[in-house]
This record gives C-alpha cells, structure tokens and sequence, in this order.
C-alpha cells in the first residue's frame, strides 16, 4: 500500500514534464500574442520590442527552458494580459469554481445513489420507469441550452433566484465563499445545479447497473437467508460494493468539472477558473494557459491518488494484493 | 408434532413467453426435530429450489403455486417477506454450496458473523463478539480471534465454510438448509467439515436438510433419503434401504454412475449411445488422420526436473509450488496426477503448455525433442487442454462452433469454409447434434459445455491433452457421461491423456498409471491399481480414506 503510494510521484513528474511540453508547443504554433497585443495599427520596431519584452524573441527550446528553470523556483510566470503572476490569477479564481463543482458533486451523489438503488431494486415500478426517462433525457440535454432553461423559469418567469453572477461571499481561511454567505448561496444554485443534472443522472445509472449486479451474488441471497434486514442489507452489503465504480466516475468527473465547466461559467457569468481559461485562449494569454494545465495536471494525478486510496479502503483484495 | 410439514408443494417459474414452468411438483416431506435428511437428484432437478422455499428466498419470477410448507404449526408457504424476517436466521439456518461466494468479499467474516449474531439473537457487542468466538471455536475454527478480522479471500474454502456453519448456528435454529455444503471442497476437507456439521447437528438438536448429488455424503449423514428427478419425487426411505434395494431406476442409474475407488470398470452404465452417422465417421477419420496412434512403449512426454518458484511480495520470499518433478508419459495411456488442491497438480499443466515459465534447469520435451516455453504456437498443434470450468474456458459472445474452430482457423490449419463442416462433424464426435453448431455456449448445460470443450481440443489433432479436473464442476451422471466419451475416444483415437484430478474415484476408472502430489513433491508413483489398492505411502492412504464411500449396505454412522 504504501510503496503503491510512493511510486507515484516519478510517474507523476514525467507526465507533467510531456504535458508542458505539449502545452507549451501547442500555445506556440496555434497563437502569436505579439499580434494579438500589439493592435492591427502597430508598427514592426514595436512587434519587435514587444515580443523582447516578453521574450518571445528567442528560440522555443530557449524559451521552454527558462520557462521550466522558473517554475523550480514557484514563478510560473506573468499574464501577458493583465501583468499579474499566473498563480495570483488562478487561485483568486479557484475558490468560485471549487464550490459550485463541490456543490454539484453532493447534488449528484446525494440524489444518484438512492435513486440508481432503488431503481436497480424495484425494476419493474412506475418510478423506476419514470427515473429511466427522467435520466435519460437529463443526461442526452446539452449543458448550454439547459443552462438557458434554467434561467429563463427560475428567473425569468418565477423570478426566485438570481440568474447571473457570484453574488455575496463570506470570507473563509483566505478564499471568498458564496457557500457560507445565504444570499451568495442563492446565486449559486443554478450554476450548481446545472452542473448537477448530469451527475445525478451519470451516478443514477452507475448505482442502478451496480445493483442489478452485485443483487444477484450468492452473497446478497446469503445474507438475505442469515435473517439480515434491509436496511443494513443495502447500507453495506449491497451499498459497500457497488460503490467502486463510483468513485472512478466521481473523481473523473470533478476533475472534467473543475477543470472544464467553462461553458456554464460563461452562461451564467461565473468568475470562476473556466471563464480564466478561455479568456486567455482568446488573448493568446500563453503563461496563463501553460500554467493552468500543469496545475490541472497535477489535481488529476492527485485526485486519482485519492481514488486509489478508496479503492484500497473499500476493497479489502485491493489492499493485500 | 413434526418440525417441518411440506405437503404437494409445486413450485412455478414464469418464463418470458409468459408460459410457466413447473420446476417442483406435488413434493412432500416430513422432518422430525433432529433429524437429517438428504434431498438428492441430478443438478436441474430442482433440489435447490425446495430448499429456498422454505426460506422464502425463491427468484421473483417463480412462486409457489400450491401445497403447503408447515414449520411447526404455522405455514410458510405463504408468508410475505417481513414474516420471513422472523424465520431466516432464527429458526433455520442456511449453508450455501460455494462458501468462497456466500460471504461478502469486501466485509471482514467477524462482521458478518456478529452481525447475523446481533440480528437474530439479544447479544449486542462485547457479547456478540464473545459470542462469535465460541461459535468459530465450535466450528472448530483454529485461532478464532484472528479470524474474525480476516476477509474471506484471505482463508481457505474449508474455513469459510466452518465459519458459514457458525453464522447458521448463530442463534441455534431448529432446521438448517444444507446445500450442497461440500461440493465446492477438496475430498480431504469435505470429510472433516462434514465431520463438523453432523456433530453441530447432534450437540444442538438441529435437523437438517441436506441437499447433494453426491451419494457418498448421502450415506454418510442422512436418517433419510429423498430422491427427486425433474421436480418430482422420485422415491424416499431410509437411506440403508434406498441404497441397498432402490426401487426405482432412476435412482439405479444414480447410484450406477458414482466412481468408485474400490473397482474399476470400463464404462460407466449410462444410456449415451452415438450414433453412428457419416458426419461424425468423417469426425473421426479427421482426427485419426492427424493423432499418431502407434501405441506402443514410446515416451511421448518426458518431464525432467520441473520446479516452479513463485516470487514473493518480499523479497527473498518465494513459494514453491513444485519442487524437482520428473515423470515421463508413454503414448496412448491416461497418465493421472493427483493431490490435494494447492499440491502443484495444475502448475504441471501450465508449465507443460508453456503458460508458467519453469525455473532454470527444467526439461519438458515431447516425442524426444525438447521443447521452448516461448514456442507457444507450435505447441498448440501438437498439445491442448480441456479446462475445468466449462462454464468461463468457452467464449459465450461466439457460437458452439465457432468456439471450437476459431483457433485452428487462426492458425491456419484449416480453410474457413471446410472449418464450419469440420465443428458440425466434431460435435457429432462428442455426441452432440450438428445443429448445436449455431446455438450459443449459454444455451447449453454443464456437461454439454464440456463435450464442446473437448471437440475445441480435439480439433487441433493434438498428440497430447491435458484434462485439468474436467469433471469436477459437473452432476455425477454427466461426469460418467463425459468421462465414458474420453474413455471411447481414447479408445478409437489411441489418444494420450494427461488426467489432473483430486477425485481418486475418478482417477481410479480413467487412468493407467499415476503420481501422488503432495506440496509440490511426488510423493508416490506407480500403476494406478497398485497405488491405489496397496498404496505404498501413508499421504496416499489419507487420501484414500478421505473419499466418501457409498455405504452399500451399513447403517448411515
């Protein structure tokens, strides 16, 4: 166990080394920010001045290594755009987009779990039909056009919560929280939600196909003919093993969520690190980009660790293998 | 008054065309407390079905649909799932066949003994746990406190099964359901654990319904017999009397199809006639043209100083699963291996058909040439093997078929087109139809299965198969038809057998001459009628003795 935790990080140090390295030669070809900074009305002597500045006058190689040299150090360099360290950007931004994430995660769990089970135990119920349907189309919707729906009849028609915007936050341990503020709690809801559908619908469907599964062992009929009652027959028996295929999906998914929710950041003008990212795709803003997906890099590999290490604690062959 | 009163139960399954089955029909039974009797009958005859009436546990498409099942004063029959709540663990008891798949693998065993402790008695706790301590050590569970933190991939099928008799025996039921409590056991285990369970039941006052195919438990254990035949009860009595005069014939040819490890005979007495018909003629001109029968004193398969070390977790920590094994194998005979499982019986196979690599210093060569682990294609020609599990060794996205020709297609040994033909011919060879071709592995039973298990093997006109416990998972009448077909084809193809089986029984009607596995060593080698009527070491002779015998005319002990 611990020597599977310790022969991580080599594995992890060369993905992260080919992820720059692809990152930072992609910015490269796709994107001149000299071009993009300078105006249409710029003169060549001031293109050229400008990428010295900036050091982009000199070869890629030369370039990437003073790039790496300098995140040795913890300086993972300067917004082009707004002249700030990359860092100070992204973590001002990463709290917004952690909490409607985390938000839609127990939305998701909170929701998808009974639901799958029940409707894994009860297949032939009309709810069980119903949650079917429901998942379904919750799950095949586009995030965009739901995004819109949400606020045009929570909003817009039954004008209960606020459509866009972070609203108030409440300081916590150095980040801005609309989690602990009730108002700012408000304006997260759509977003969250949004978000939330189609986890809820995603784990609905991993709890039900787990059940129909696992109902069926020798061991659930076994436990059922010892004199077990339900309740505890589903809250560990049937509950202990369907949840590994879940915590992949979970840990997949909020590392795609935090990463990637860009879409419903924008709609719903979330300040969130979505909205960062690309914001500076679209201004070739290269530190910024390079810099945020080493950082997501390093949360996959991380959240992933964190994966494993359940696995090996619901599993007890996982652990002594 | 009697403790469990079943009178004309029928049992129906709906099947999807929603037509029903009758799988039980007008079955009775009377138990006195106590008492053991013994429910036998081929798999499919519906043994299981009764057993899991009685504690409510049948599918939710079937549904008893008439008699009725009295335990004590009160009918079960029709009880709804909360009334079976005050039945299931507390009055009965339940042991399932395959210990290793009844407790929960991801569950520690002492938890799910205290919690069948806490469920079904008034101990909580401290008490539970002190509790679960006696249970295991009456059990006869060694070093029942380290036990109970355990899980179950960590303890041996024999242990789980003790500890699945502790967890029935929890809140001391008047009845348990036994079914099939030893099957999934090695033949030295069976007998202890079998042991165990009859000295419970006597200690306790506990009846017992023993469900099994196995007429040599039967005999051993059981006041009364019930033999049944397609859901319908065939006869019953007293055990003494069912197997010293059955009147029935069905449970003659029952009785007629058990190995027996005191004599030999050629064939079992089963009906499998084949048919002689030009497909499988043609079968068998295929597979003569290719098998070399010059039975003669040959060696074809020589193995000169087989070790296998497996590499521990630590280093320097090694398992040694075979230890300087040398036999040789003369064309045309059944050459057995047997042993207890863990002795290094199938590492022999995997090793011989290049699947382990052997430590250094090994030779296998086969018709005098030694041959390469890495050559694994060219092996397949000239070796095969016919697995244990018929149920996981054939592929069950592609058809009987195609499942038996895929492989030699890929080789190239025959063109696609004449390849179809040649699996329709084959089957007809193992004693199955030609349409059986189209139809998909799910479609078949066990012993069907295993016959296409063999024609795959077959149709490589291998010189060599290595039968790695092919009968193990299978009914006794289906066993003595398979084991009657290798017999046959061995006969007619002068095909050379490597037999790898715990049961002697087995051994004792397929082989010519054998070896004693014993951790890994040989311990014993010889013609198998000498070693198995005057076996020269005492590890054979635990062996022996540890086969259930069918007690022809004693008193059950």
């Amino acid at each position: 166990m611990m020597s599977f935790v310790l022969r991580r990080p080599g594995q992890s140090a060369i993905l992260l080394l080919i992820m720059s390295v692809l990152v930072f030669a992609g910015m490269y070809v796709i994107s001149d920010p000299v071009a993009v900074m300078a105006g249409e009305d710029a003169t060549q002597a001031d293109r050229q001045a400008l990428a010295a500045a900036l050091g982009l006058d000199r070869p890629l190689p030369v370039q990437y290594l003073t790039f790496l040299g300098n995140i040795l150090r913890g300086d993972f360099g300067t917004s082009f755009v707004y002249g700030r360290p990359v860092l100070d950007l992204i973590f001002e931004r990463l709290p917004a987009t952690l909490e409607v994430v985390f938000l839609a995660m127990v939305l998701g769990l909170a929701f998808g779990i009974p639901m799958g089970i029940y409707s894994g135990l009860n297949r032939k119920k009309p709810a069980t039909k119903l949650i079917s349907m429901v998942t379904t189309i919750g799950y095949s919707i586009p995030n965009f056009w739901q995004a819109l729906l949400f606020i045009l009849i929570f909003a817009v028609w039954l004008r209960v919560l606020p459509a866009t915007g972070r609203g108030p936050t409440t300081e916590f341990l150095g980040m801005q929280l609309s989690l602990l503020n009730p108002e700012g709690l408000r304006y997260m809801l759509l977003p969250a939600a949004n978000l939330g559908v189609a986890l809820i619908c995603m784990q609905t469907r991993l709890a039900r196909s787990g059940t129909q599964e696992v109902m069926y062992q020798d061991y659930m009929m076994f436990a059922r003919a010892k004199g077990i009652a339900p309740p505890r027959l589903i809250g560990r028996h049937l509950l202990r093993n369907i949840l590994i295929p879940i915590v992949t999906i979970t840990a997949l998914e909020l590392g795609t969520l935090i990463a990637f929710s860009t879409v419903t950041e924008t709609v719903f003008s979330w300040p969130g690190i979505g909205k960062l990212l690309l914001d500076a795709i679209y201004r070739s803003d290269r530190p910024v980009v390079v810099a945020y997906m080493i950082l997501i890099t390093l949360m996959f590999v991380l959240i992933n660790l964190v994966a494993d290490i359940i696995y090996a604690i619901l599993d007890p062959r996982i652990r002594y293998s | 008054m009697a403790l469990l009163t079943i009178t004309d139960l029928s049992i129906a399954y709906g099947l999807a065309d929603g037509r029903e089955l009758e799988a039980i029909k007008d079955f009775s039974l009377t138990l006195q407390r106590g008492q053991i009797v013994g429910i036998v009958g081929q798999s499919g005859a519906g043994k299981s079905t009764i057993g899991k009436a009685i504690l409510g546990l049948l599918g939710e498409n079937a549904r008893i649909s008439d008699g009725e099942i009295l335990l004590g004063s009160e009918n079960i029959a029709r009880f709804s799932e909360r009334q079976f709540g005050a039945i299931r663990g507390k009055r009965v008891g339940y042991i399932y066949q395959n210990p290793m798949t009844a407790l929960n693998p991801v569950l520690s065993v002492g938890e799910q003994l205290i919690e069948a402790i806490e469920a079904n008695t008034h101990r909580r706790g401290q008490a539970a746990r002190d509790h679960a301590i006696a249970l295991l050590t009456s059990a006869e569970v060694s070093h029942p406190e380290e036990r109970l933190s355990k899980y179950p991939h960590q303890l041996s099928g024999g242990l789980c099964q003790r500890i699945v008799f502790a967890i029935a025996i929890a809140a001391q039921p008047d009845l348990i359901i036994a079914d099939e409590p030893t099957t999934a056991l090695d033949v030295t285990v069976q007998q202890a654990v079998l042991g165990t369970l009859k000295r419970l039941a006597l200690q306790e006052q506990i009846a017992i319904i023993l469900i099994t195919h196995d007429m040599g438990v039967v005999s051993q254990m059981c006041d009364e017999v019930y033999v049944l035949s397609r859901g319908r009860l065939v006869e019953h009595g007293a055990t003494a009397r069912i197997i010293g005069a059955p009147r029935e014939r069905y449970t003659r040819d029952l009785m007629a199809a058990i190995p027996s490890v005191d004599e030999k005979r050629p064939r079992f007495d089963v009906l499998d006639a084949f048919e002689e018909t030009p497909g499988r003629r043609r079968g068998i001109d295929y597979l003569k043209s290719g098998i070399a029968s010059d039975v003669g004193q040959t060696i074809l398969l020589s193995v000169r100083d087989l070790s296998k070390t497996f590499k521990g977790e630590k280093r320097g920590e090694g398992f040694r699963a075979l230890d300087q094994v040398s036999f040789e194998v003369i064309a045309g005979e059944t050459f057995g291996i047997v042993g207890e499982s863990g002795s290094g019986k199938s590492t022999i196979g995997r090793a011989i058909l290049g699947l382990v690599e052997p430590d250094a210093g090994a030779t296998i060569s086969l018709a005098g040439r030694a041959i390469a682990s890495g050559d694994r294609k060219g092996l397949s020609q000239r070796l095969q093997c016919i697995f244990q599990d018929p149920y996981s060794s054939l592929n069950p996205r592609m058809d009987a078929g195609t499942n038996i020709i895929y492989g030699i297609v890929a080789q190239g040994l025959v063109d696609r087109r004449s390849a179809r033909v040649l699996a329709e011919d084959l089957l007809e060879v193992v004693g199955l139809p030609r349409a059986a071709s189209r139809k998909m592995p799910h479609a078949f039973s066990g012993g069907e299965r295993q016959r296409i298990g063999i024609a795959r093997a077959l149709a490589y006109r291998p010189e060599l198969i290595f039968c790695d416990e092919p009968t193990s998972a299978l009914d006794v009448t289906v066993q003595a038809e398979v084991l009657n077909l290798l017999k046959e084809l061995q006969e007619s193809l002068g095909l050379t057998l490597v037999f790898v089986s715990h049961d002697l029984a087995v051994v004792r009607q397929m082989c010519d001459r054998l070896i004693v596995m014993k951790a890994g060593q040989i311990v014993e080698r010889g013609s198998a009628e000498q070693v198995l009527t005057e076996p020269g070491e005492p590890y054979t002779g635990q062996l022996l003795a540890a086969m259930p015998r069918v007690l022809r005319s004693a008193e059950p002990s």
